[in-house]
């Protein structure tokens, strides 16, 4: 008999490792011979054997020092199994626990595990130093198992490591892998918003060895509440394929905001096409959104903008309140560079829309957005006709109405889409501004709660939106242009 | 003409406040220019009488002698497809001395005045043919009965005109709007469509100028 508390062959170790492995020795030669032995020539493999066999719950990183012979050398030999050069795929984890799986052409990997996971990960071009690592393993593992360990309990009842909880192959491979993997990438498992995937499927559709079909599991279940434990005719199938592990990385959105302006009069908010083609020349939303996209290198992009304007109605003075929410970006542009792509977009020939103040946000940007939105005033400057000339006293008593309360019935051009609904709505203040040489028409500026038609308010929606700068004025208006011209925010 | 005395009184109180807080009242009053020129410069050409809304966002239809002669009607067309229906300035109820008087949404089966529309999907709104009825318009001599030339659904009557039917006569094509119709499926606007004519049409038919 070997002294067994000699270290594992293949190099020096440290004092901690043979610790290590001295206990996941103690550990295996704790276990119940001959149900070890049986699960051996079944086709479990060692790791999965240590895992239902064993009394104590814990499965920790010390077995990940201990390589899959050493194992089965000291969970006892004498099974003819032991000399086959190429152990078989174990039957309960699908070679998981074993780490044999195949690529996604299904060739086999023979490469080390984690150097090939490590490969993928680098591929995807993420920039990151810390991951959360996620497992997703086909369900016929656990159908596996369960028919595992009925057939466990069916010869050796009561046993007290039969009655203690089981560590899954999920929480096992974790526990494995996630050491030598934070080694390998160079960073740490904390939480983070970097997520790390590994995707085991299985190959083909053939039955997997113990998976039961849906009729199978209801007589299981009959069988089972009728007090009858017999095991399922099926003797356990070799498992003849691997599974495919896929490796996917993503990180969670990440946030830009500023101000934006709008110059144009042709330029919708967000991308707006209408049965293939494009309403308007552009979008807020694209030469934004398009610009960051890249500097992230992200797979796409969401708008959010506190409030809207129509395509016709330019926003000036302090500018809008937007976010940029970018999926999946592989890395973070610094603040030098999200102030190149703000000039970028202020210089650019066209000039269509302009930006100020962008830069990363974190987890306080829907606060920044609430701010801007229901409860908020606006300000507004419109262009307005009237059909009979302005006279003095019009300027006086439309300044004089403060906190004038007005009656909405939902503006025609919108009733298709929205309730039909009369809305009270507050314009705070109001202030005209005669222009040169012009009796009909004036600049008209006015500050109204949001959610305010400020085109209906002047010309009267066929009487719908009560008062109106028509009614108001005694006679016939039309507003011929409108400009935002302040979202207040907060107290600013 | 001269600028609006309260502008100037408003740039001339921040001058003064400057010498106090400079830099940030001139980045302040640097801004408010930027935005004033911003304003003024589009400001294009004022033609003396541009068109009203009505007329930039609505296609003007018309059907004449609608089930009786004389009885012409307006639809008026949004681009999301919503019509309003009215009279036409040639209807027969406008020759009557003292012109229309009173408005009775009670005709038909229902009061078209009490129906509610509720929500986006326009629940409980009455389907009309183009015939429906809609209201009858009396004047002291005679009392004429509007349809909705439109089928669809009812989404409003303009009940404005119960209290005050004198709309009529002055604008019977803006606040004296009769009902907002919405066409259910552009098949049916379509086909709608075969029986009314144009603006140009009207104004050739009837021998108007508008």
């Amino acid at each position: 008999m070997s002294d067994e508390s000699k270290p594992a062959p293949g190099g020096l170790l440290n004092g901690l490792e043979t610790q290590k492995t001295r206990r996941v020795n103690e550990a295996a030669r704790s276990l119940h011979p001959s149900a070890v032995k049986d699960l051996l020539s079944l086709g479990v493999c060692e790791r999965c054997i240590l895992r239902l066999v064993t009394v104590t719950a814990t499965f920790d990183s010390d077995l990940a020092t201990v390589s899959s012979s050493t194992l089965r050398g000291w969970l006892g030999s004498g099974v003819e199994e032991a000399a086959s050069p190429e152990p078989s795929i174990c039957i309960v984890c699908l070679g998981v626990l074993q780490f044999v799986f195949s690529d996604a052409k299904q060739t086999l990997v023979k490469s080390d595990h984690v150097a090939w996971i490590t490969d993928l990960v680098k591929q995807q071009g993420h920039e990151f130093d810390s991951f959360v690592l996620e497992v997703s393993l086909p369900s016929t593992i656990s159908e596996n198992e369960r028919a595992v360990l009925l057939y466990l309990k069916g010869k050796y009842s009561d046993e007290a490591w039969l009655q203690s909880e089981k560590v899954s192959v999920k929480d096992a491979l974790k526990v494995l892998v996630l050491d030598p993997l934070r080694a390998s990438l160079g960073a740490k498992s904390d939480s983070s918003s970097f997520h790390i995937r590994l995707t085991y499927s299985q190959a083909s559709d053939e039955a997997q060895g113990l998976s039961e079909t849906k009729h199978e599991r209801k007589k299981r279940k009959t069988d089972e509440e009728n007090g009858s434990n017999c095991m399922s005719e099926n003797p356990f199938k070799k498992v003849s394929e691997p599974c495919i592990l896929s490796v996917h990385c993503n990180k969670m959105p990440i946030f830009f905001g500023g101000r934006y302006f709008k110059y144009s009069r042709n330029v919708s908010q967000s991308r707006w096409i209408i049965d293939d083609e494009r309403m308007g020349e552009a979008s807020v939303e694209e030469i934004i959104g398009g610009s960051i996209l890249p500097a992230c290198l992200g797979d796409s992009y969401k708008f959010h903008a506190a409030g809207r304007e129509d395509i016709d109605v330019r926003m000036l003075g302090s500018g809008r309140p937007f976010l940029i929410e970018v999926q999946n970006s592989r890395k973070c542009p610094s603040q030098q560079s999200l102030t190149e792509i703000e000039e970028k977009i202020n210089n650019s020939e066209k000039k269509l829309v302009g930006v100020k103040d962008l830069k990363f946000i974190g987890s306080e940007c829907w606060a920044m957005m609430r701010e801007g939105e229901a409860e908020k005033q606006k300000q507004y400057a419109a262009l307005v006709w009237i059909s009979r000339p302005l006279e003095e006293e019009d300027c006086n008593s439309v300044s004089s109405m403060k906190e004038l309360k007005i009656l909405q019935k939902t503006p025609i051009r919108v009733l298709h889409r929205r309730s039909q609904l009369e809305r009270e709505r507050t314009i705070h203040w109001m202030k005209v501004e005669k222009i040169k040489g012009n009796a009909h028409y004036f600049l008209l500026h006015l500050c109204t709660q949001a959610g305010t038609y400020i085109k209906e308010f002047v010309h009267g929606d066929l009487g719908r939106t009560t008062p109106s700068m028509g009614s108001i004025l005694g006679c016939r208006a039309e507003i011929i242009q409108l400009d935002v011209t302040d979202v207040k925010m907060g107290d600013s | 003409m001269a600028e609006n005395p309260e502008t100037d009184d408003t740039i001339e109180t921040t001058k003064q406040n400057q010498s106090e807080e400079e830099v940030e009242h001139s980045d302040e009053q640097k801004q408010e220019d930027e935005l004033r020129s911003l304003l003024l410069s589009d400001i294009g050409d004022l033609p003396l009488s541009p068109p009203s809304a009505t007329q930039v966002n609505f296609v003007s239809y018309f059907i004449t002698d609608f089930t009786k002669p004389g009885h012409d009607q307006y639809i008026y067309r949004h681009a999301n497809g919503l019509c309003v229906i009215g009279l036409a300035p040639t209807h027969i109820a406008f020759k009557d001395e003292g012109g229309i008087t009173n408005i009775d949404f009670n005709v038909g089966k229902s009061d078209r005045s009490v129906l509610k529309v509720s929500g986006k999907r326009k629940k409980n709104a009455m389907r009309s043919e183009s015939n429906t009825a809609l209201c009858k318009v009396s004047t002291a001599k005679d009392s004429y009965i509007v349809r909705c030339c439109v089928k669809g659904s009812l989404l409003e009557v303009n009940e404005r005109l119960i209290k005050q039917p004198q709309l009529l006569n002055s604008s019977a094509d803006r606040e004296g709007y009769i009902a907002i119709i919405m066409p259910t499926r552009p098949a049916d606007w379509t086909k709608n469509k075969e029986s009314l004519i144009t603006l140009e049409e009207y104004k050739a038919k009837k021998e108007v100028s508008l």
